[in-house]
């Protein structure tokens, strides 16, 4: 079977087998470096989905925790970004790499989620665009990325009965 | 001539801290799959899958969760692995 009827992810022998289509493979290529450029700078708001703050009540302690914190969750997003990058191809993931993945593909919807307003406008008003609408094609990634997201989830679910 | 009185100062504020642990909320947003925050909150915490699924839709229904708590150092961990996986998640210290 081509690989582009296949799930993108599947439970095999107690791991997470991954296989994408050379057109996925490509887009997942071209969107990461964009990631991790994003999440090296300090000032895209969508910093702000991806690094929430933790202390919103309290300005000092959210500083300390930010202070205590941010080099570690930077660290973090660069290995699962690194981590992906490497297994495009096609892989198998352990527990770890089940993270590392779940974590970018995530952090790509968070980003887009954020250009698109979805916190604002909400799911339904992004399926109503015009079809000229400069937002259709973001729409188009967003929602593969939660169709991947939802796979990866169905397929590592896995791991809990064993 | 008589020493002053002096009241002991008893420094309550670590029995304050032992006695009203931290809570560790997560809140709803529209971003995230209802699956996915199922799936992290088994994940992170080892709840059970109805458990994790009820917890999701207290989020989700009600706008907020406490999903976890105990000191401030373990609701601090929690939150950092939350976000590390794009939760919305806060800690506070219960009153």
């Amino acid at each position: 079977m081509p690989a582009f009827f296949r799930r993108r992810f599947r439970w095999k022998n107690g791991q997470v087998v991954v296989e994408l289509p050379d057109d996925e493979q490509d887009m997942l290529r071209h969107v990461l470096p964009q990631l991790r450029e994003l999440v090296m700078g300090e000032t895209d708001p969508a910093l702000r989905r991806l690094s929430p703050p933790a202390r919103p009540d309290d300005a000092d302690a959210e500083a300390f925790y930010r202070q205590m914190i941010t080099d570690e969750l930077l660290a973090s997003r660069l290995k699962a970004i690194e981590v992906v990058e490497e297994g495009i191809g096609g892989t198998v993931l352990d527990d770890a790499g089940v993270d590392s993945w779940m974590h970018s593909l995530n952090a790509l919807r968070l980003v887009l989620g954020e250009r698109l307003d979805v916190d604002v406008i909400g799911h339904d008003l992004l399926h109503d665009l015009d079809p000229d609408d400069d937002r259709v094609p973001i729409v188009a990634l967003y929602e593969w990325l939660g169709w991947l997201l939802e796979q990866l989830v169905d397929a590592a679910m896995n791991s809990f009965d064993h | 001539m008589t020493a002053p009185l002096t009241t002991p100062t008893i420094d309550t504020e670590e029995h304050v801290a032992f006695d009203h642990p931290w809570k560790v909320i997560v809140w709803d947003d529209p971003i995230n799959l209802m699956s996915y925050v199922a799936f992290v909150f088994r994940k992170v915490f080892g709840y059970s899958k109805d458990q994790a699924e009820q917890l999701m839709m207290q989020v989700h229904v009600e706008g907020r969760a406490v999903v976890s708590s105990g000191t401030r150092e373990k609701a601090e961990l929690d939150v950092f692995r939350l976000h590390e996986h794009g939760l919305w998640a806060t800690l506070e210290q219960d009153q």
